[in-house]
């Protein structure tokens, strides 16, 4: 199966994750992708606050990749992320495919910018190419389905080379978020859970 | 229908530029603003409005408004042709068009396909249609929306919840999530 296919899949760190959310408590969730009416619908069951960036379309990723590493990319990350309503610190970010879409650079740029705003132990979910050469051309597009798996409703029909970044790259990437636990999914792709130093 | 609250500082201009000098009291000129479709003021596609917009009945935009716009105890759709750059309060705020500003709705707020939202939401009911594209944050904790809008927390809401016609299941007893339930180290099933 590609890891583009729009077949729902099971990601059990993501479905750990959800399961873990404590409806009587207040969470902040990030959101890097796209959001769904499906995804706010399960968030809202819980007290949370949901900060949606929407990397891929407001013009993110691109940004990202072609801004200089330093100061002038550390203030592309902050301008991309929403503006807070308070200063709550994040407890779970939820990156879906996006680092795969990102050079490093970017990637270390945007992780110490959310490492900024989250709480140490804060989580962040990924989903890593990883047994496939190719990805869509575009970031996906994850929405849950009432059986608790995921199903990408992206639209592009092109592939591109995936970068396919080892557990190395991205523990070097991540800033203070540090390899939690990983799963091979049948799809092809590899399941990060990131937590946050303290 | 409107007020305008600094008449040094709000600006309201028009495409007409044959407009005469009475034309400029705002009683006068909201016939030329804004049309009515039913029961609701329209704002029409080649208007623009800088500065504070403030009313008491139902209002479509088509147009482009800048500053603020108040119309607490009405609804409020931003239309397709709608470009909204301010923070808006309404009872119920309905987006098909662009906005830039934050949202607040004491009601509902939707946003639907094919809208471009930047801001923060703040309402008892969100609902995104699949296709919208939203950047920003949105609260569902009761209390917090209550704190925004200003409402005593005593006030019952309905929960914010974006609709749940869809909503997928999600476990019964969730346990909190915290580093104990996060069995490292990594590897790969």
């Amino acid at each position: 199966m590609s890891a583009g296919s729009s077949t729902a899949f099971h990601a059990p760190l993501y479905h750990d994750l959800m399961a873990g959310l404590d409806a009587n408590e207040r969470h902040i969730v990030l959101d890097l992708g796209t959001t769904s009416t499906a995804m706010l619908a399960l968030l809202g069951q819980s007290r949370c606050r949901v900060e949606i960036a929407d990397l891929a379309h407001f013009g993110g990723v691109d940004r990202l990749n072609s801004t200089e590493p330093g100061p002038a990319l550390a203030g592309a990350v902050e301008s991309l992320l929403p503006n807070r309503l308070s200063d709550d610190a994040i407890d779970l970010v939820f990156c879906w495919d996006l680092p795969n879409y990102l050079t490093l650079n970017a990637l270390s740029a945007l992780m110490v910018a959310i490492g900024h705003r989250a709480r140490p132990g804060a989580l962040a979910h990924a989903l890593i190419s990883y047994a496939d050469r190719d990805m869509k051309e575009y970031p996906g597009h994850f929405v849950p389905t009432p059986d608790g798996e995921l199903i990408n409703h992206s639209a592009a029909s092109k592939t591109i080379a995936a970068p396919r970044y080892s557990p190395e790259d991205l523990g070097k990437n991540m800033d203070r978020f540090v390899i939690d636990r990983a799963r091979l999914l049948s799809n092809g792709m590899q399941e990060f859970l990131f937590q946050l130093e303290s | 229908m409107f007020e305008r609250t600094k008449k040094d500082d709000n600006a309201i201009e028009s495409q007409d530029a044959n407009r005469n000098e009475s034309d400029k009291t705002f009683g006068s000129l909201r016939s030329k603003v804004t049309g009515r479709s039913g029961d609701v003021a329209v704002i029409g596609s080649s208007i623009q409005i800088n500065g504070d917009l403030r009313g008491d009945e139902d209002l479509r935009i088509e147009g482009d408004v800048s500053g603020t716009v108040k119309l607490k105890n009405s609804a409020l759709t931003i239309g397709k042709e709608g470009r909204v750059k301010a923070d808006v309060y309404a009872r119920s705020i309905a987006v098909d068009g662009e906005t830039k500003g934050d949202l607040y709705a004491t009601e509902r707020i939707t946003v639907h396909v094919n809208a471009r939202v930047q801001g923060n939401i703040i309402a008892p009911k969100v609902s995104i249609e699949e296709g919208a594209h939203f950047k920003g944050s949105i609260e569902m904790d009761p209390a917090a929306v209550e704190k925004a809008l200003g409402k005593p927390a005593a006030i019952g809401i309905d929960k914010p919840v974006a609709d749940t016609k869809a909503a997928p299941k999600t476990p019964k007893t969730p346990a909190k999530v915290a580093r104990t339930n996060l069995n490292p180290p990594a590897g790969t099933a």
